[in-house]
């Protein structure tokens, strides 16, 4: 019914070829759609199961329904769920917005025309070809030692003795969270800018002609040109900093099923970690949805 | 093309008039910034080279004083002394990870094209489970993952690393994004040319996908290339495991003090294919994205 609908939305009398698209697109889309059939919803149908029960046999995963047990058990009597929850959650709530200012300043700088513009580009992005797994634990403190890499680098140690233990926490945290920001910040930038050069020129030639400032450009055409780009972004950054291996959840929960091995305490909490994730990009979603700027390319 | 032309004459006025001040500033805060998020990188780079004295000085030591290649001879020497050669570690995280982004890249690219351009029944639900899957962390699907993967007699094979890669729901995403720009009208012409669906998909929505397939490229093979999660699940057998792997066992254990430069050299090495293939596909990433016919 809803292909009648899509029909009777775009093209009323054409009703046949409408449908034959519709199968053309399932074969195009068939490959794709086995994939995430096999390894995403069912192992998905899967962890629901196993975060309303209880494991009674380890061979073949037998399992018994136990309702919230493992909820209950996650507030009530786990110590450590709650605080990291509550760190990862500022932490991710402060980084967001902070990564998106950070990342559309520097791609309006990039995009540029001016010397050194290849080295920035390639600077900015290289983290990103780092910052996975491995790799960024060994970097950003997780390591053989772990310690931060920017501890006693960035603020070196005489200028800390001068300004006191406290001042330099602070610059140091904000040092770090820079860092970090700017580590995560590299596939963002990326999609700015192709949403930057996506900007038709002759907007900003329009403008020109009627005398509008840098300033006045910026906020009433890139900006809104830029929008769908924004969401796409703040939807990808909450998504990264959650499923980030760095994250001290995931490191909580992959503890839980690798080492403890206890699969069904393991999903439940992923479940309630999932179901808040989703809240927060709806809600940005949401929010932001009205200042969309839509290019109306869709036809 | 067009932007070029627009911007060219105001280039120079610019240049003229306001070279010194703000373009001074801008560098400043650039290279500022490019030296903050440099700083990791050099300090693993040198690390690399840091013979075991340097390592544990305390404060911590950035630069490296008495750079040695020690620890990359340790690094050969203490992978290399197990039955398996240190290059076939190399070769089976190449062809797992070759192989599942040409397969990604394909299977993604058409999903996405036929989701977009088609909008078949369904449309809705199949892009809300895209979306859904994005937030999954592949941490929470692991162990069902297993169970799948295991059923299908795929464990400690090179399939295992390859086929639950292929329909990532990131990479699909990506290539949607860039599908929904991409207008009818050129698609409608060909169609009317008398194109078939799949040379319509093949000769002008791919060539004009290109930004978002180079792109997700890079991204799929980095990740999968830097991924020692999935061959730490499904590989058991040391002449299948994959180099980030391999090297994960190095720093793991006891000993570990012992090892860390070996680490850092490691983690060096594990670095350079990522840049490598950046380095190689730098110019598609970031410059052609000049939308020939999209966005008139």
């Amino acid at each position: 019914m809803s292909v009648k609908n899509a029909a009777a939305f775009r093209r009323p009398k054409r009703l046949g070829i409408d449908r034959r698209r519709s199968l053309e697109a399932y074969i195009f889309l068939i490959p794709w759609l086995i994939g995430v059939c096999l390894f995403f919803a069912y192992p998905i149908f899967v962890s629901v199961r196993l975060a309303f029960s209880d494991i009674v046999e380890f061979k073949g995963l037998k399992t018994a329904w136990v309702g919230f047990e493992n909820f209950r058990y996650i507030f009530f009597y786990d110590i450590n769920f709650v605080p990291t929850f509550l760190k990862v959650v500022t932490d991710t709530l402060l980084n967001t917005p902070l990564c998106m200012v950070f990342s559309l300043i520097i791609a309006i700088f990039i995009n540029r025309k001016m010397v050194g513009r290849g080295f920035f580009r390639t600077a900015f992005f290289i983290p990103v070809l780092l910052g996975t797994g491995y790799i960024m634990k060994q970097l950003l403190g997780m390591g053989v030692d772990g310690m931060t890499v920017t501890t006693g680098i960035l603020v070196p140690k005489l200028i800390a003795d001068l300004l006191g233990p406290s001042i330099t926490e602070v610059v140091q945290g904000f040092l770090d969270r820079i860092t970090v920001v700017l580590w995560k910040s590299g596939v963002q930038i990326v999609l700015f800018l192709a949403g930057l050069q996506g900007i038709s020129g002759s907007l900003y030639e329009a403008a020109r002609v009627d005398g509008a400032t840098e300033w006045e450009m910026f906020w009433k055409i890139t900006l809104p040109m830029i929008s769908p780009v924004i969401m796409m972004n703040v939807v990808y950054t909450i998504v990264a900093f959650f499923t980030d291996t760095t994250n001290p959840l995931v490191d909580y929960i992959y503890k839980m099923n690798f080492t403890n091995q206890q699969f069904e305490y393991a999903a439940a909490m992923s479940w309630l970690y999932f179901i808040f994730a989703l809240v927060l990009c709806l809600a940005s979603i949401l929010m932001m949805r009205r200042h969309i700027y839509d290019s109306g390319a869709k036809g | 093309m067009t932007a070029k032309a627009v911007y060219k004459p105001r280039r120079f006025k610019f240049r003229l008039r306001r070279l010194t001040f703000s373009r001074f500033m801008l560098y400043l805060l650039l290279t500022a910034l490019v030296v903050i998020a440099g700083l990791p990188l050099f300090a693993m780079v040198c690390r690399s080279l840091m013979p075991l004295d340097e390592l544990y000085i305390y404060p911590p030591r950035l630069i490296v004083h008495k750079p040695t290649l020690r620890n990359f001879s340790d690094l050969l020497t203490s992978l290399s002394s197990s039955t398996v050669p240190f290059t076939r570690y190399i070769f089976n995280s190449l062809f797992t990870t070759v192989v599942t982004v040409l397969a990604s890249v394909i299977v993604c690219c058409m999903g996405a094209y036929g989701l977009v351009k088609h909008k078949p029944a369904g449309s809705g639900p199949i892009f809300a489970v895209v979306l859904a899957a994005l937030m999954f962390s592949a941490h929470v699907t692991q162990i069902p993952n297993y169970m799948v993967v295991n059923k299908l007699r795929l464990v400690n094979t090179y399939w295992a690393l390859i086929i639950p890669k292929i329909a990532v729901a990131y990479n699909f995403f990506l290539v949607k994004q860039f599908c929904e720009q991409l207008p009818d009208s050129i698609l409608e012409a060909a169609r009317i040319d008398g194109a078939k669906e799949f040379r319509v998909f093949w000769t002008i929505a791919m060539p004009l996908l290109q930004p978002a397939w180079t792109t997700l490229a890079v991204f799929s093979f980095v990740n999968n290339w830097n991924d020692y999660f999935s061959p730490l699940i499904f590989i058991s057998s040391n002449a299948l495991k994959t180099l980030p792997l391999a090297l994960q066992t190095l720093s793991g254990g006891a000993g570990v003090v012992a090892r860390a430069g070996t680490v850092g050299a490691a983690t060096f090495l594990t670095t350079v294919p990522s840049i490598l293939v950046f380095a190689i596909m730098r110019g598609k990433v970031m410059e052609t994205m000049s939308f020939s016919g999209i966005k008139s």
